[in-house]
């Protein structure tokens, strides 16, 4: 057995997991998206309004992951949470040794920023540190899509999870029970896939209670998404129980006297693994298509909730006149697929079964 | 943006109705076949069977019936023992009182302007393809109503668009298919001699059956139009025909804005055309065009369908000549392609495909078609701004009364000082747009000029929300009361194009200390969230259209927020569930008013209170339209009338027939003309 952080794995695993690793591009592309990922955890330290140190009067101050401070706390003259840009530069203009320590992109995802008096788009500017520019209420589109790929790729891992989780089970147990369970499992399934998604999402949305906050909304599209998407895992984990359920070590399992459900989780699953893991980052492409998708629509997370889906509506409203809009947003969106996809693509040829199958 | 008409009662202003429409041009006499034959004789005989046997209800027993108190076998019985007056009289002209005193409006200025010719075809997009080329029953009050019915028919008489004065007998009215009218205010009617010239799309002369069938027309269930319906039995008591040409009318309220029911709501409704009349009537006439009052025509051959509609100016038009109409209707034909994409139609209205196009929002005065656009600096498209004077949709925040917290003056208070619609107005609309005051903007005299909307002050919101109890700020900057609850509430519209302004909004009242929670809904779900009672607080607007004097019990009397039993009463236009005893009081009043003054006096007041009241978050006023044109079109010395609402309401421009391939080939040459951008801002209020 070879051990991965202190995990013992099966010696056929760490090959798989070894040709992965060789596989160059799948690799970084890996490596990339789990640093984009931890980096995205910590994005109120890089992108936001909040400054991260502010000495006042000696006394040093991290606003970042606190509670409000009134600007009153730091001398200025309202009860409202401080205006730190703005306390940076009075700070610097009065010169009494008090300093702010802002992010590299001092804005956050939700504060409208004036452009030439107004709010409207702004152009991309080193010098007003949108490195983006802003979108059409002048919402700094950097700020945006930070914390838009951050929701996004966490709601597409709930997601993952959460349709994992239901599709492996009942496939598994359609698989290995077959017969009448099996065959009442499937028909169901049909019948249910037929549900047209769309209008049950916006039925749905329509008949929420107005007091439901913005995170309770996120929950309950990520609840109809699972609902509806489950279904196609079903099918592979159906045929594969059934494959293994035929072989020599289930029936000796059996003999034995294991529980189904240990036969089911503990044997037979395992053993079909290698077909899901090659699914995930497809599965994960298309979380994020479809919940862009519905951004786009206006059916998705909630507003002013940051979004690739509704920065590339905008993109495409205004595409003569704020082409950076839609540019950012597109080739944000076009990043993240592809890196998704060229990690998928390398886990496929990794654990493809005619190179490494045992049973041959 | 959209509007909705949804004005409840509807009220007759909205309704500048006026039947329409167009037929197929009859070719010749067609042979009917026998069972269609028989059904016209039949439908002969039901509309005379009604002309002598329809009786009118008084306004009480007709809302008894509404309401259920009596049924319509109990009225049928009673009217079969006479009991109620007949609808229709038949006359002679010895009949009429002789003390009349005629009028004709001839007083007043003429619209439209002498410089302009006609010819040419304009070419105009809808979004979507009509569903129908009726103008009333199901489908027919989409977007294309206007080139059927409401900007080209002619009524009676029309409400003069270049003033807000009014007179002893209401509003000041030109003729239209009227040739003069007498106004016996003391009896509700109206006696009308009808312009014996005046003829249908089709050749046939329009006289006073064509206005008795009327009301044959929408008082039938035929239509499946259950407001008009409704409309044409409980507000007219008395229809008199003296002669071919001369009818008179009694309405049953008696109401200062008396000619509006008669001039704009009665109308002639070809008999000839609506022979086959029946239970099937929206799909047998889905796609007819009817004989219409308009001098515009739509051929069968220019119907293509889900693709465009061409309409054909008639050259022999009866009012071509007439004072009014001569200047006006200058297209020869206008061609309205579907273009389902709005960025869409904007490029091809760029590339000089389409005419005009609205600049109305800010984005496309500023962006889309910049003051430096080539196109603009070449002077091959002009840009304008019309200034209007009409009731103004009252954009703003609904609070809703019935709600924990909501029902307590000081945080109404709160909330209004909160809401920072400056900023938005400033910052957003590019200061181009002007703050609301109050629900009844934009109605001359009866708007109340005291009342004014309250500035954001986080000061004095803080201050209201102290009496409250929400004194402290809690960990999230957002005030908390001692038992540790937080100062939120949910913001819904159904108006998805305003959601960035909501934003700014919430951000704002953050400030302040109180929490939105916003819920952009679509259009749908959120009128049906708002007239369900379900919101917080909702943004929205009640789209307006010409009227004397704005409503009230609509939208504040208490019959309309809480059901006897107490329970909130839903569907209906009360969005604040607001009850006031005072209010109730004063808007009975108004109703039954019938003198111009008092009713002026008491629209004050109830401003007054409502604003006092803080029920409604006033929003902003969008005191103009503004469109970009090629400069083949061209427009009168001052552009449009007073009251209108888009540049093809009032059909004044016309087209340079020459000046298009002129404009198209200097384009391609690069040869410019001069440049103009121009603000007319005459009737800009001070």
């Amino acid at each position: 057995m070879t051990k991965l952080l202190g995990v013992k794995i099966n010696p056929l695993t760490a090959k798989k997991l070894r040709r992965f690793k060789h596989i160059k591009r799948g690799y970084y592309s890996f490596i990339a998206i789990v640093g984009l990922l931890l980096v995205s955890l910590g994005a109120e330290l890089l992108v936001n309004s909040r400054a991260l140190v502010v000495s006042y009067e000696g006394e040093l101050h991290f606003p970042t992951y606190g509670d409000v401070i009134p600007g009153t706390r730091f001398g200025q003259d309202y009860a409202y949470e401080t205006d730190y840009r703005e306390l940076k530069r009075v700070f610097a203009e009065a010169d009494e040794g008090n300093w702010v320590l802002m992010p590299i992109i001092p804005y956050d995802p939700y504060e409208n920023n004036e452009f030439e008096g107004v709010f409207k788009p702004a152009p991309p500017s080193w010098q007003s540190r949108h490195f983006l520019g802003t979108d059409t209420t002048g919402r700094d589109i950097a700020a945006r899509l930070f914390y838009g790929f951050r929701i996004a790729i966490f709601f597409a891992l709930a997601f993952l999870v959460a349709t994992y989780a239901i599709g492996i089970a009942i496939g598994c147990l359609m698989g290995y029970f077959g017969g009448v369970f099996d065959l009442i499992g499937q028909r169901l399934i049909e019948i249910w896939s037929n549900m047209p998604f769309l209008y049950v999402v916006i039925i749905v949305f329509s008949v929420t209670p107005s007091f439901m906050p913005n995170s309770a909304r996120i929950m309950i599209l990520l609840a109809i998404m699972v609902l509806f998407s489950w279904m196609g895992m079903t099918y592979y984990m159906r045929t594969g129980a059934y494959k293994e359920k035929a072989r020599d070590y289930v029936a000796a399992a059996e003999a034995l006297g294991a529980s189904a459900f240990r036969i089911i989780f503990k044997h037979i699953l395992p053993n079909s693994l290698a077909t899901l893991v090659t699914f995930m980052p497809f599965t994960i492409v298309g979380a994020i298509t479809s919940v862009t998708a519905l951004d786009y629509l206006g059916f998705g997370l909630p507003p002013p909730t940051p979004s690739l889906g509704e920065l590339l509506k905008q993109g495409t409203d205004n595409l003569t006149t704020a082409p950076w809009i839609v540019s950012s947003s597109f080739f944000a969106l076009v990043l993240i697929l592809t890196l998704v996809a060229f990690v998928g693509e390398a886990i496929r040829e990794a654990f493809d079964p005619k190179k490494f199958t045992i049973y041959r | 943006m959209k509007k909705r008409l949804l004005h409840p009662m509807l009220l007759g202003g909205l309704f500048a109705l006026f039947a329409t429409a167009c037929s197929k041009k009859e070719e010749g006499p067609v042979a009917l076949d026998p069972e269609t034959e028989a059904r016209i004789a039949a439908f002969r005989a039901e509309v005379q069977n009604y002309y002598e046997t329809k009786v009118a209800l008084p306004p009480a027993v007709f809302e008894d019936l509404e309401s259920g108190k009596v049924t319509q076998e109990e009225i049928d019985a009673r009217t079969a023992a006479g009991e109620f007056p007949k609808l229709f009289t038949f006359a002679t002209l010895d009949d009429l009182p002789d003390d009349l005193v005629w009028a004709n409006g001839s007083e007043l200025p003429e619209i439209g302007s002498p410089k302009a010719t006609k010819g040419g075809t304009a070419y105009g997009a809808i979004q979507d393809f009509p569903r129908t080329l009726r103008t009333v029953g199901p489908d027919a009050n989409g977007s294309f109503r206007r080139y059927l019915l409401d900007d080209v028919v002619m009524l009676l008489a029309h409400p003069h668009p270049d003033t807000n004065e009014i007179g002893p007998e209401g509003e000041k009215y030109f003729p239209g298919l009227a040739k003069e009218w007498a106004i016996d205010k003391e009896n509700s009617t109206v006696y009308v001699r009808l312009e014996p010239e005046a003829r249908f799309s089709d050749g046939e002369p329009i006289t006073a059956d064509d206005y008795l069938f009327c009301f044959f027309f929408f008082q039938s269930s035929y239509l499946k139009a259950p407001w008009y319906k409704n409309f044409y039995n409980r507000f007219y008591e008395n229809v008199t025909k003296y002669d071919d040409y001369t009818i008179s009318v009694k309405v049953s309220v008696n109401k200062p804005d008396l000619t509006k029911y008669v001039f704009e709501s009665v109308r002639p409704i070809p008999e000839h055309f609506y022979g086959e009349l029946g239970d099937d009537f929206p799909e047998r006439y889905q796609w007819r065009f009817a004989p219409t009052t308009s001098p515009y025509i739509l051929k069968e051959e220019d119907i293509k369908k889900g693709d465009s509609l061409t309409f054909t100016r008639l050259e022999d038009w009866w009012a071509k000549d007439r004072r009014n109409f001569r200047y006006r209707f200058n297209y020869d034909r206008i061609h309205i392609r579907v273009v389902r994409d709005i960025a869409k139609s904007f490029e091809m209205f760029k590339k000089g495909e389409l005419d005009a196009a609205s600049l109305t929002l800010s984005e496309y005065w500023y962006e889309k078609l910049p003051d430096d656009d080539p196109l603009v600096e070449g002077g091959y498209i002009k840009k304008a701004t019309f200034y209007n004077q009409r009731p103004r949709p009252p954009y703003g925040l609904w609070i809703n009364t019935s709600k924990p917290l909501l029902d307590d003056l000081n945080i109404r208070l709160g909330i209004q000082y909160a809401t920072n619609w400056d900023l938005v107005i400033e910052k957003y609309f590019r200061g181009d747009y002007e703050r609301l005051d109050h629900t009844a903007v934009g109605y001359g005299v009866f708007s109340n000029p005291e009342v004014k909307a309250r500035p954001y002050s986080i000061e004095k919101a803080a201050e209201h929300f102290a009496k409250a109890g929400y004194a402290e700020r809690g960990p999230d900057g957002i005030l908390v009361n001692d038992k540790g609850q937080r100062l939120s509430f949910s913001v819904s519209t159904g108006y998805q194009s305003f959601k960035d302004a909501l934003t700014i909004i919430k951000e704002e009242a953050e400030k302040a200390g109180i929490e939105f929670r916003l819920r952009i809904m679509d259009g749908t779900a959120g009128f049906k969230l708002a007239v369900e009672k379900q919101h917080d607080i909702h943004f929205m607007a009640w789209g307006y259209s010409p009227e004397m004097y704005p409503r009230y019990w609509e939208t504040f009397h208490s019959v309309n927020a809480y059901n006897p039993d107490g329970s909130v009463k839903v569907q209906t236009n009360n969005l604040n569930v607001f009850r006031n005893s005072d209010m109730d009081r004063m808007i009975e009043q108004y109703r039954a008013s019938n003198d111009v003054d008092e009713m002026i006096a008491l629209a004050h007041r109830m401003e007054q209170l409502l604003h006092d009241e803080a029920i409604f978050v006033p929003g902003f006023v969008i005191p103009f339209y503004r469109i970009g044109y090629w400069r083949w079109r061209e427009y009168p010395e001052n552009f449009d009338v007073m009251k209108s609402e888009s540049s093809g309401q009032w059909a004044m421009g016309w087209i340079n027939v020459e000046a298009r391939m002129e404009t198209l080939k200097a384009r391609d040459r690069g040869q410019t003309f001069e440049k103009s951008i121009k603000y007319y801002d005459q009737h800009k209020s001070k």
